[in-house]
Order: C-alpha cells, then sequence, then structure tokens
C-alpha cells in the first residue's frame, strides 16, 4: 500500500494528482470553515462585484460570496460522485468476473445484455432515472452508480478473462483448487490493479455526469452550492459576470483533471513488473 | 580486397532513468567478401544491438562512444547521412528478421512488400519491378509465386514468409545481409529448410552475411567463422570448424559444453517396465466449437501412451502436433475422451480427478513469466501446495535449496527474478508435492542454452533424489535424445512413432522421425 | 462478409433494442406518478381518471402495457404524447434529422482534426508538440460539454458578437445561416471527442510505429514519407473506426446537453421536455430510437473494419 504510494509519488501525474487531491479534500471536509463568508450570505449591494480583495472570485446575483459558495459546493459536489462511482464499479466488477469465469453461454449472454444496456447514452440513462426517482442528489448519485456498472462489468470481464488465461491460474486450477480459490486469492489480486485504476478515472466523469445532472436542474437542488448548479444559474448573468460561470466550470475541470492524472500515475504504480 | 563490414573498437550504450548501462565494448570484427561470419550470444549479450548499431536503427536512447568505426566497404556508415542510408539500406546491406509474421506489413500484399525494393533501388517501373519481384519469389523455392504476390501475409505460412523476406533482402544483390535469428521463430523442418535455402543463394550470390543467433550448434554449420559475443565483448573467435573441436576461452566451452550432444547421454540407468500412469485413446478437442462451422479437427486423436515409474519419456512434435494438449488432458486443464489409468486406477475424466491424483501427476509450464503470479511472493507461492499436500511450510528453505536458489529469495515478488530462476521456482513448486510424475511443457525452450543446461542438470538431480518421471515435452530433438528413456514423435495430433534409444540406434524409426533429426543441426565435430 | 455473420449482427442489434425497450419501459413505470393525472390536470374528476385509465390501459399489469406498446412500435406507431396530444413518431422522426445533421456534421469535424492531431503527435512523440496537445487533450476530457458550450457562448457569441448564441435555422431555409447557427454546437460537442479520439489514435499510431514491420519497411531503405503514407496510415486507421464507432454513444450524450444550451430542436432537445414533462410515451420512443442510433452506427463501424481489414474472419 505504502509502496504503492512511493511509486505514485515518483510519477509527475501522481505527484501532480495527489496535489491537487489533497487541495479537493481539504475543501470538502473544510470548506465551510475555510469559507470567508457563509455561502448563503446575500449582500444586494455587492452584487456582481468582480474579483478583487473584498472577493476573491468575485460575488455573484445574489451578492453571495463565489469562493466561499466553492469551497462548501465541494462537499456537494465531490464526494457523492465518488460514492457513486465506486459503489457502481463495485457491482460492475461483481457481474463482470461472474461473467468471465462462468465463462461459454452465460458469458455470452450477459455480456451481450450489457453491451445492449450500453446502448442506451450514460447521460440519458441517468436522466430518466432521476426523472423516475426524483430529483435530488442522492437520486442523482444513484443514477450515475447504476450508469457507470455496465462499463465496469465489460472492463472486469476482459481484465478477468486475460488474468484466467495466464499459466498460474491453470497451475492453480491443475493443482485442484477449488473456484472460490482461485477467484479470490488468484485472480482478485490482479483484477483488482487495472480495475482500481479504471474507477479512479471513472470519478472524473462522474463528477461531470453529476455537475450536468445539477445543471439540467435534475441533480443538485438550489440553495446548494453544488458546481455544476452554480453554472446553471449563473447562464443568464454571464454578459455582466462571467467569473460566476468561470469559477465552478474551472473547479469542475480541476477536479475531472485530478482524478484523471491519478488513474494515470497509478497505472504506472500499482504494475509490479516496473521494478526493474 | 578489402573487407565488406568493419567494426573497429565499437562501444555502445543505452541510458534509461539517468543511468547508462554499457551494451557492446570495443567490439572489433571484419567480414570479408563472399563470407559468413557467424556471431552467437546468449540473451543481453548484446548481439541485436549490433545488427541495430550496423543498420543505424538504434533505439532513441542508445550512446554510441565515440572513436568506434563502423564501415560498409568505403563507406563510414557512422559519418553517413540520413538521406544517404536511404540509399544504402536495402540495396548495399539488407535484413532478415527473426519473425516473418511480424516483419511484414499485415495491410500491404506480399507482391508490393517484394516489389517496392525494386522500384526503389533498381529504378524499376511498378510492372517491371513486379515482374522482377515474382522472379525473385521463383528463385526462393516458393510456388505459385504469381499467386502469392497477390495474396497478404497471415494468408502464408511462417515458412513461405521468410523465404518473401529472404527474397526481398536478396532482391538488390546487397554486398552484406544481416540475419537475425532467421529460424528462431519457424518449426524445426521448416527452419532446416531455410537453411539450406540460404546455403544456396550464398553458393550462387557470393554475397557476405552477419548470422546472428543464440544457437552454436545450428551456427557453426552455417558459417565459416564464429565470434562469441558474451554481455558486449567479443571473448573469441575462430573458424567454425575449430570452434566446437578447440574452443579456446572459457565462456565459450561453457557454452559448447550446454549444447545438446545427443550422442553424450546424461541418463544412464535402466527403468523397471513397472507401469505408473496409462493413458488410452485420448482426444482432446478446441474449447469451443464456432457456432456456424464445422468442429475443428480434434487437437489430439486416439493418443495412446504409459509412462513408467521414475521413466523420462519425451514427447517431441512441431507445433501443432498436439503435445501441449497432451499435458492439458493429463492434468485436467482440457476436457478430452478417453481413458486414464493411474497405478492401476482408472480416472474417468477432469473432473474426476482427485487430490491424490493432483498430488503424483504435477506441471512445469513454458513460459516463466505467467506461469508464476505477480502478485504473490515465492513463499507463498511454495506454501500453497505444501499446504494443500501435507507437507511443511517450514520446508519451503530446504526446498528452495534444492533448486539451487538462495533461501532470501523466499520473500521476493516474481520480477524480481531471472527467467531461469523462476522457471526454478515453478520446479520447487511442483516438486513440493512430492508428485510421482512431473510434466515439462518446453520448459527451456524460452531459456538461453546455458540456462537450459543447468536447469536439465536440476531435474536430472531431483529425479535421482526422488524417483520421479518425466514427462518431457520439447521441440528440441537432441536434448530428448540425451535425457530421455523412451521418445515418443507426434504430428499432427496423433503418434506417429514410440521409440527407445536402442531402436534409434539401429535405425527402426518412422521416415518423419528420420526427417525431424536431420532437421536438428547437431555440433560439429 | 458471410450472410450468417450478417444476421447475427442483425439478431444482435435486435435483442439490444428489446433490452433497452424493457429496461425504458420499467424504469419509467416506477414513476409514482399518475400519468391520467398528469394528463388531465390535478382537478379532473374521478370519473374522466377513470375513463383516461381504461383508454391507456394503465391499468393492465405491466407486462401487458409492455406488450401493447411494443407490438405498437412494430407497427410503425410510437404512441400519442401525454403532452401534445400527437402521435409520437413523426416529431421524433424530424427531431432526429436534425440530430443526425448535428452529429454528423460533429463527427466529421471531429476526424478531420482527431486523426491528423493523433498521428502527429505520435510522430512528435516526446517533443514539445506532443506534451502541448496532449496537455490540451486532457483538458478537454476534463470538461463537461455544457461546461464547454457555456465558455464558447460567453467568448464567441457574447464578447465577440461572432456568431448567433442560440437557435436553430434548417438548411432548406437559408443555408449559411443554419451553418451559423450550428458552428457553436458542432464545436462543442466535437471538442471534447477530438480530445478523446486524438489520444487513442496517437497510441494506436505509436504502436504501428514501434512495430517490427515499420522498422522493416525502414530497413529496405524506403524514404520516411513512404514508410509514412504507404505503411503506417492503413494499419493506424484501421482501429480508429473502432475508436470512433465507440465514441458514438459519447456523441450522442453530449448532443442532449448542447441542445439543450444552444436551443436546438433535435432529439435530444426533445427527450429533456419529455422527461420534464413527463410524457412517458415520447420518453419511451426517445430512448428506443436512440439506442437504434447507436446500434445502426456500431454495425457499420463493424461492417467497415471487416471490410478493410482482410485478417477477420467472418465467423
Amino acid at each position: 500500500m505504502t509502496d504503492a504510494l512511493h511509486r505514485l509519488l515518483r510519477t509527475p501525474q501522481g505527484v501532480l494528482g495527489l496535489l491537487l487531491l489533497a487541495v479537493l479534500v481539504l475543501a470538502c471536509l473544510l470548506g465551510g470553515t475555510l469559507a470567508p463568508y457563509p455561502p448563503e450570505a446575500m449582500d444586494f449591494a455587492g452584487r456582481f462585484a468582480p474579483p478583487g480583495i473584498k472577493h476573491w472570485f468575485g460575488a455573484d446575483q445574489l451578492g453571495r460570496d463565489v469562493l466561499s459558495r466553492l469551497l462548501v459546493g465541494a462537499s456537494s459536489t465531490i464526494p457523492l460522485a465518488v460514492a457513486a462511482t465506486f459503489s457502481g464499479a463495485l457491482v460492475g466488477a461483481c457481474v463482470g468476473t461472474l461473467s468471465a469465469y462462468l465463462g461459454r453461454r452465460w458469458d455470452e449472454a450477459i455480456t451481450r445484455t450489457i453491451d445492449a444496456v450500453m446502448a442506451i447514452p450514460h447521460l440519458l440513462l441517468a436522466l430518466i432515472l432521476v426523472s423516475t426517482l426524483g430529483k435530488g442528489s442522492t437520486n442523482a448519485a444513484l443514477a450515475i452508480a447504476i450508469s457507470v456498472a455496465p462499463s465496469m462489468a465489460r472492463v472486469t470481464r476482459s481484465v478477468a478473462l486475460s488474468v484466467r488465461q495466464q499459466d498460474y491460474v491453470k497451475a492453480a486450477i491443475a493443482r485442484g483448487e477449488g473456484a472460490g480459490w482461485i477467484v479470490l486469492r488468484e485472480m482478485l489480486p490482479n483484477v483488482a490493479a487495472p480495475l482500481i485504476i479504471e474507477a479512479t478515472i471513472r470519478v472524473a466523469f462522474a463528477v461531470m455526469l453529476f455537475a450536468t445532472l445539477s445543471f439540467l436542474g435534475l441533480g443538485a437542488q438550489p440553495p446548494a452550492s453544488e458546481w455544476g448548479l452554480m453554472v446553471s444559474e449563473a447562464r443568464r448573468f454571464m454578459h455582466q459576470a462571467p467569473w460566476i460561470i468561470v469559477a465552478p466550470a474551472v473547479a469542475i475541470a480541476t477536479t475531472a483533471i485530478c482524478f484523471n492524472l491519478l488513474g494515470d500515475g497509478l497505472r504506472d504504480a500499482l504494475n509490479p513488473r516496473d521494478e526493474r | 580486397m578489402s573487407p565488406v563490414l568493419q567494426v573497429r573498437d565499437y562501444s555502445l550504450d543505452y541510458v534509461t532513468r539517468g543511468s547508462s548501462q554499457r551494451v557492446l565494448q570495443n567490439v572489433t570484427l571484419s567480414i570479408e567478401p563472399g563470407e559468413v561470419l557467424g556471431l552467437v550470444g546468449e540473451s543481453g549479450s548484446g548481439k541485436t544491438s549490433l545488427a541495430w548499431a550496423i543498420m543505424r536503427h538504434l533505439p532513441g536512447n542508445a550512446r554510441e562512444a565515440p572513436g568506434g568505426v563502423l564501415r560498409l566497404g568505403d563507406t563510414d556508415l557512422r559519418a553517413a547521412s540520413s538521406k544517404a542510408l536511404e540509399t544504402i539500406r536495402g540495396r548495399r546491406m539488407s535484413m532478415v528478421f527473426q519473425d516473418p509474421s511480424t516483419a511484414l506489413n499485415p495491410t500491404l500484399s506480399i507482391g508490393r512488400q517484394v516489389s517496392e525494393v525494386l522500384v526503389r533501388h533498381r529504378g524499376l517501373s511498378e510492372k517491371n519491378a513486379w515482374r522482377a519481384a515474382i522472379e525473385a519469389l521463383e528463385h526462393v523455392d516458393l510456388r505459385d509465386p504469381a499467386g502469392l504476390m497477390k495474396r497478404y501475409p497471415h494468408e502464408a505460412s511462417g515458412g513461405e514468409k521468410q523465404r518473401v523476406v529472404i527474397a526481398t533482402a536478396f532482391a538488390c544483390r546487397p554486398e552484406l545481409i544481416v540475419f537475425d535469428e532467421p529460424t528462431t521463430a519457424l518449426d524445426v523442418i521448416t527452419g532446416a529448410r531455410i537453411l539450406e535455402l540460404f546455403g544456396r543463394l550464398r553458393a550462387e550470390t557470393s554475397v557476405a552475411a552477419l548470422y546472428i543467433s543464440h544457437d552454436l550448434a545450428l551456427v557453426a554449420r552455417v558459417a565459416d567463422r564464429v565470434a562469441i559475443l558474451e554481455k558486449g565483448r567479443i571473448v573469441e573467435e575462430a573458424p567454425a570448424d575449430r570452434i566446437f573441436t578447440a574452443p579456446a576461452h572459457e565462456y565459450t566451452r561453457h557454452l559448447v559444453a550446454a549444447v545438446p550432444r545427443p550422442e553424450h547421454r546424461l541418463v544412464t540407468d535402466q527403468v523397471e517396465p513397472k507401469d505408473l500412469l496409462r493413458a488410452e485413446g485420448i482426444a482432446v478437442r478446441y474449447q469451443h466449437k464456432p457456432l456456424f462451422r464445422p468442429a475443428l479437427p480434434p487437437a489430439t486423436d486416439d493418443v495412446t501412451l504409459d509412462i513408467r515409474r521414475g521413466e523420462i519419456l519425451g514427447i517431441v512434435g512441431e507445433s501443432g502436433s498436439g503435445k501441449s494438449s497432451i499435458a492439458r488432458a493429463l492434468t485436467g486443464l482440457a476436457d478430452y475422451d478417453g481413458g486414464i489409468t493411474l497405478e492401476g486406477k482408472s480416472i474417468g475424466s477432469a473432473k474426476a480427478m482427485n487430490r491424490a491424483y493432483r498430488r503424483a501427476v504435477q506441471i512445469v509450464f513454458q513460459h516463466p513469466d505467467s506461469s508464476l503470479n505477480p502478485r504473490q511472493t515465492v513463499a507463498d507461492i511454495l506454501a500453497r501446495p505444501l499446504r494443500l499436500y501435507g507437507g511443511d511450510v517450514a520446508t519451503i528453505p530446504a526446498l528452495l535449496e534444492e533448486v539451487r536458489l538462495p533461501a532470501s529469495y523466499a520473500g521476493r515478488y516474481p520480477h524480481q527474478l531471472s527467467g531461469g530462476e523462476k522457471q526454478r521456482v515453478a520446479i520447487a513448486r511442483a516438486f513440493a508435492a512430492r508428485p510421482d510424475l512431473v510434466i515439462c511443457d518446453e520448459i527451456t525452450a524460452p531459456l538461453d542454452v546455458s540456462v537450459q543446461a543447468s536447469v536439465v542438470e536440476l531435474l536430472l538431480r531431483l529425479r535421482e533424489a526422488n524417483g520421479t518421471a518425466y514427462l518431457f515435452i520439447t521441440h528440441d530433438l537432441n536434448l530428448v535424445r540425451q535425457v530421455a528413456h523412451r521418445i515418443v514423435v507426434m504430428k499432427a495430433g496423433k503418434i506417429v512413432d514410440v521409440l527407445d534409444m536402442e531402436m534409434l540406434k539401429r535405425g527402426e524409426i518412422h521416415s518423419y522421425t528420420r526427417e525431424l533429426i536431420a532437421a536438428s543441426p547437431t555440433p560439429v565435430g | 462478409m458471410t450472410f450468417a455473420w450478417l444476421l447475427r449482427r442483425f439478431f444482435t442489434v435486435l435483442y439490444t433494442l428489446l433490452v433497452v425497450s424493457i429496461l425504458v419501459f420499467g424504469l419509467t413505470q416506477i414513476l409514482p406518478a399518475d400519468a391520467a393525472v398528469t394528463l388531465l390536470g390535478e382537478n379532473a374528476t374521478p370519473q374522466a381518471l377513470a375513463a383516461v385509465r381504461e383508454r391507456l390501459g394503465l391499468d393492465d399489469p405491466a407486462w401487458l402495457q409492455y406488450w401493447h406498446w411494443l407490438s405498437g412500435l412494430l407497427q410503425g406507431d410510437f404512441g400519442t404524447s401525454m403532452r401534445t396530444s400527437q402521435p409520437v413518431g413523426p416529431a421524433m422522426f424530424t427531431a432526429l434529422g436534425r440530430s443526425l445533421m448535428l452529429g454528423g456534421a460533429s463527427l466529421v469535424v471531429m476526424l478531420v482534426i482527431a486523426v491528423p492531431l493523433g498521428m502527429w503527435a505520435a510522430l512528435r512523440r516526446g517533443k514539445a508538440a506532443d506534451l502541448v496537445s496532449g496537455l490540451v487533450s486532457y483538458l478537454g476530457v476534463s470538461l463537461p460539454e455544457f461546461v464547454t458550450a457555456t465558455l464558447l457562448l460567453i467568448v464567441v457569441a457574447d464578447q465577440f458578437q461572432l456568431l448567433p448564441a442560440t437557435g436553430y435555422v434548417a438548411p432548406s431555409e437559408d443555408l449559411v445561416d443554419s451553418i451559423r447557427h450550428l458552428v457553436l454546437p458542432v464545436l462543442t460537442v466535437s471538442l471534447i471527442m477530438v480530445a478523446h479520439v486524438s489520444r487513442m489514435v496517437r497510441s494506436e499510431t505509436i504502436d504501428v510505429l514501434n512495430s517490427d514491420y515499420i522498422r522493416a519497411a525502414r530497413l529496405k531503405g524506403l524514404p520516411p514519407s513512404t514508410v509514412l503514407l504507404r505503411h503506417v496510415l492503413r494499419n493506424a486507421l484501421l482501429p480508429t473506426i473502432t475508436i470512433v464507432a465507440l465514441d458514438v454513444g459519447y456523441l450522442l450524450g453530449g448532443i442532449i446537453v448542447v441542445e439543450e444550451i444552444f436551443a436546438i430542436p433535435g432529439i435530444g432537445r426533445a427527450l429533456i421536455v419529455a422527461i420534464t414533462s413527463r410524457d412517458l410515451p415520447s420518453i419511451q420512443a426517445g430512448a428506443v430510437i436512440m439506442a437504434a442510433t447507436y446500434a445502426v452506427a456500431n454495425t457499420l463501424a463493424d461492417i467497415a473494419y471487416v471490410l478493410i481489414d482482410r485478417r477477420i474472419r467472418y465467423d
């Protein structure tokens, strides 16, 4: 574990990713305390204030401090997206491994069904789910988890299949090992690494999807300071005060970049063969 | 007359992550017109790097030391501009590669790939180049050259593709051809034919050649002079007929000793005809029956063989002969029709193989890289069979010592071991169960010849200590003639010959076996 | 290409559509809201509500409703919109046509930029140009469509007043104006896909450049231009087809957002309207049509791939 961390720190992507992650985690945990102003504090006199000493990132249409809203919004945007990705990944991984292990007809049937589900664009699936379950952050997170699962199942299956072909799995079979042992002790440790990498990169995608849902009014609801919502609310005022839009947009992009970098760094760090 | 190729004091480094590694050290050699110089080295010796250096196609992190000389005839290769090199390559010097299936562009017709050299260097028109290419292919004994020209590489066999590559290399009558292990990726018999072709073309064209290989026996037959490369240095250079009879340098002697000589038996005991395992009518099918097409022929067809207690039974055959499928059937990795009997007890099918059977029959795989779980330490890997079969985990250090590995290796991960070391761990894993039969599925194929010799020596020692029988699967006929009590020859899924050493000496062998023996180069002298 | 192969692909598409339809139908049936209430409003009389339920078959078990809908679908009847009381089919297909125009243009623009960009980055691997393009790609993949769209709107439409902000003009009315209205949406959709696809093209091209046969070609003394055009190009383009086919799904998702922001009356917009107004038949029809588009696009890509790559056996 710490070994992987050390290797991660040796790659430039890993360093940058971890740095950004630290900033984001800080914002999530301490956003409220670090924020210079309460996020709901309105100041009609200071509406549309451009970035300056009083408001580092400016103030929005209701005079709320943009920086404060960003900091508090981190905990509305990121943790749910992460949780959604990992739960979706878990479900997907189980289905994918099962499919790879069962093989032959079951594998074929499951794969075709997954492919069919993936014929619906992620956003559309999430939209339908949210419209069915109702608006709100938790439902949006659930919708994202459900749309992440099929693609994770596909990736898991292909990794599991290639691991299954390896001679050390054959050696285990020749030893007469039971299915449980083979899957858990021989296959899983070798399947876990690519999955973690894939899941990390999907978090970036989940954050973007979550923000998109909020943007369309189906995710987080006002007055939450979720970043996608902030962009949506600021659309009307983009002529007068572009900073209201730019700040949350940059925040979203930074988060996505952070997880993409981490995923890339992990790709090198978790590969045992590079030790030489 | 000036030499065709002159290499003087040439040194080369590779730079990785800040540190530089010397790959070639003060290499000096020369090739006269019409001469074939063999360059022999094991993996990591730098022989391929020398080939790239001569062709001036080194990887980006290569650093040539100043002062080294590379000359082709009168041309200083190091000083040549890239434009000049474009006219030299293919015309004055060309190369034949190791793997013909990757050396040809899969999306271009074979004809295009041959004719483009002629268009480029001989200035022929497309049409004339096409015709000249057909002639060139005819000249390398390809059937239906005109038809082959229109086909794509995947529609030709390995032997045909290599002939195409050779034809392309010879097409512009170069002064020098560099051969990089041209027969390693081919079957034994196909490779022997390619060597015959090479001999004939060489006699006709008097081209100078640098023949690179790890196979000393083969090179000694093909070349006029042989140079031995050890870790980037040329340690010996001698006429081919002398290199085996009177090797001067210690490393050369070490290599010569490691080459399998069929006359030099390593196993001299007799084995009682007590059956250990008997397989009858084994037919192994391929995994999937394709949906809308007739089933493929079985991988093995009605194979019957028996292994005696403590015996070494060799199975030889080319790729596709079914020898690995037998191994898979006997270890329950593949479904089969037919019956297996272990010490009189009949085993119905792969599913019926119980713990006792699995303990008694163990397998070591060909590729050391994939046969050890990369996320388990050596100790983990060895502990499992010990625990399964009632051994004691505390014996791991002793187990490691048996395979001549230091006890400290127990904490290491596979990627920290060399290929030979990984294979030893795999052997230790098989022996941890104290089996009666160990199936060795081409375990020495990917190894250097000296490493191969030490692994074989290890296997024989373990056999002496434990009385284990081996099912030794290989394509190396010379090796199996050294160690096996009996040999089974397979071709296209069927057993073609079963013979012991006596029958071999008397020549009571199948014609296919005879062909295989003729195709396996034995050391000169 | 054997008939059996084509038949199998056809059945795969059918299966896909079946699963999609079941999924969408099932999801929308969880809707707690009563469709009858949605139609007639809160103040409708119980009798009127009952009549509507009867007419729409809302009291039937779910599978029966599904069967009715499916059989209608197979006959070309996509149902009647709850919102407009008009047949869903024609409206959806007209909207689809507009989306296809947007999507098609985006695809073309994307290919024209991404493929040469990816190859160029591969050829200049490790150098400044490659790193810069890598950085820009990274950025492209990290920006959701709505962010890109909004930023483009701010910069191009607002600040510099170069192009109209939103709206749609049919090409049959005024071709030039139609194009002017399409520029920003197409740019938005293609930008992300360019980032995506160019990275993949780059890595495919690098693989080809490192291959044995390219090395063999160079060692035959062929000039670099010949190596590139005759040997590299074909091998790098082949996997591109698969990559693009996979991205069609991405494209369809992006279209939804982009149509919403730029007020283009395509199928994405229609779906959003349907979803927000809980217009079940429209949601169901729209989803199936989108999935069908994706499935057809993938099949076309498969066919193209098989035609071009001679190595694939069609079984």
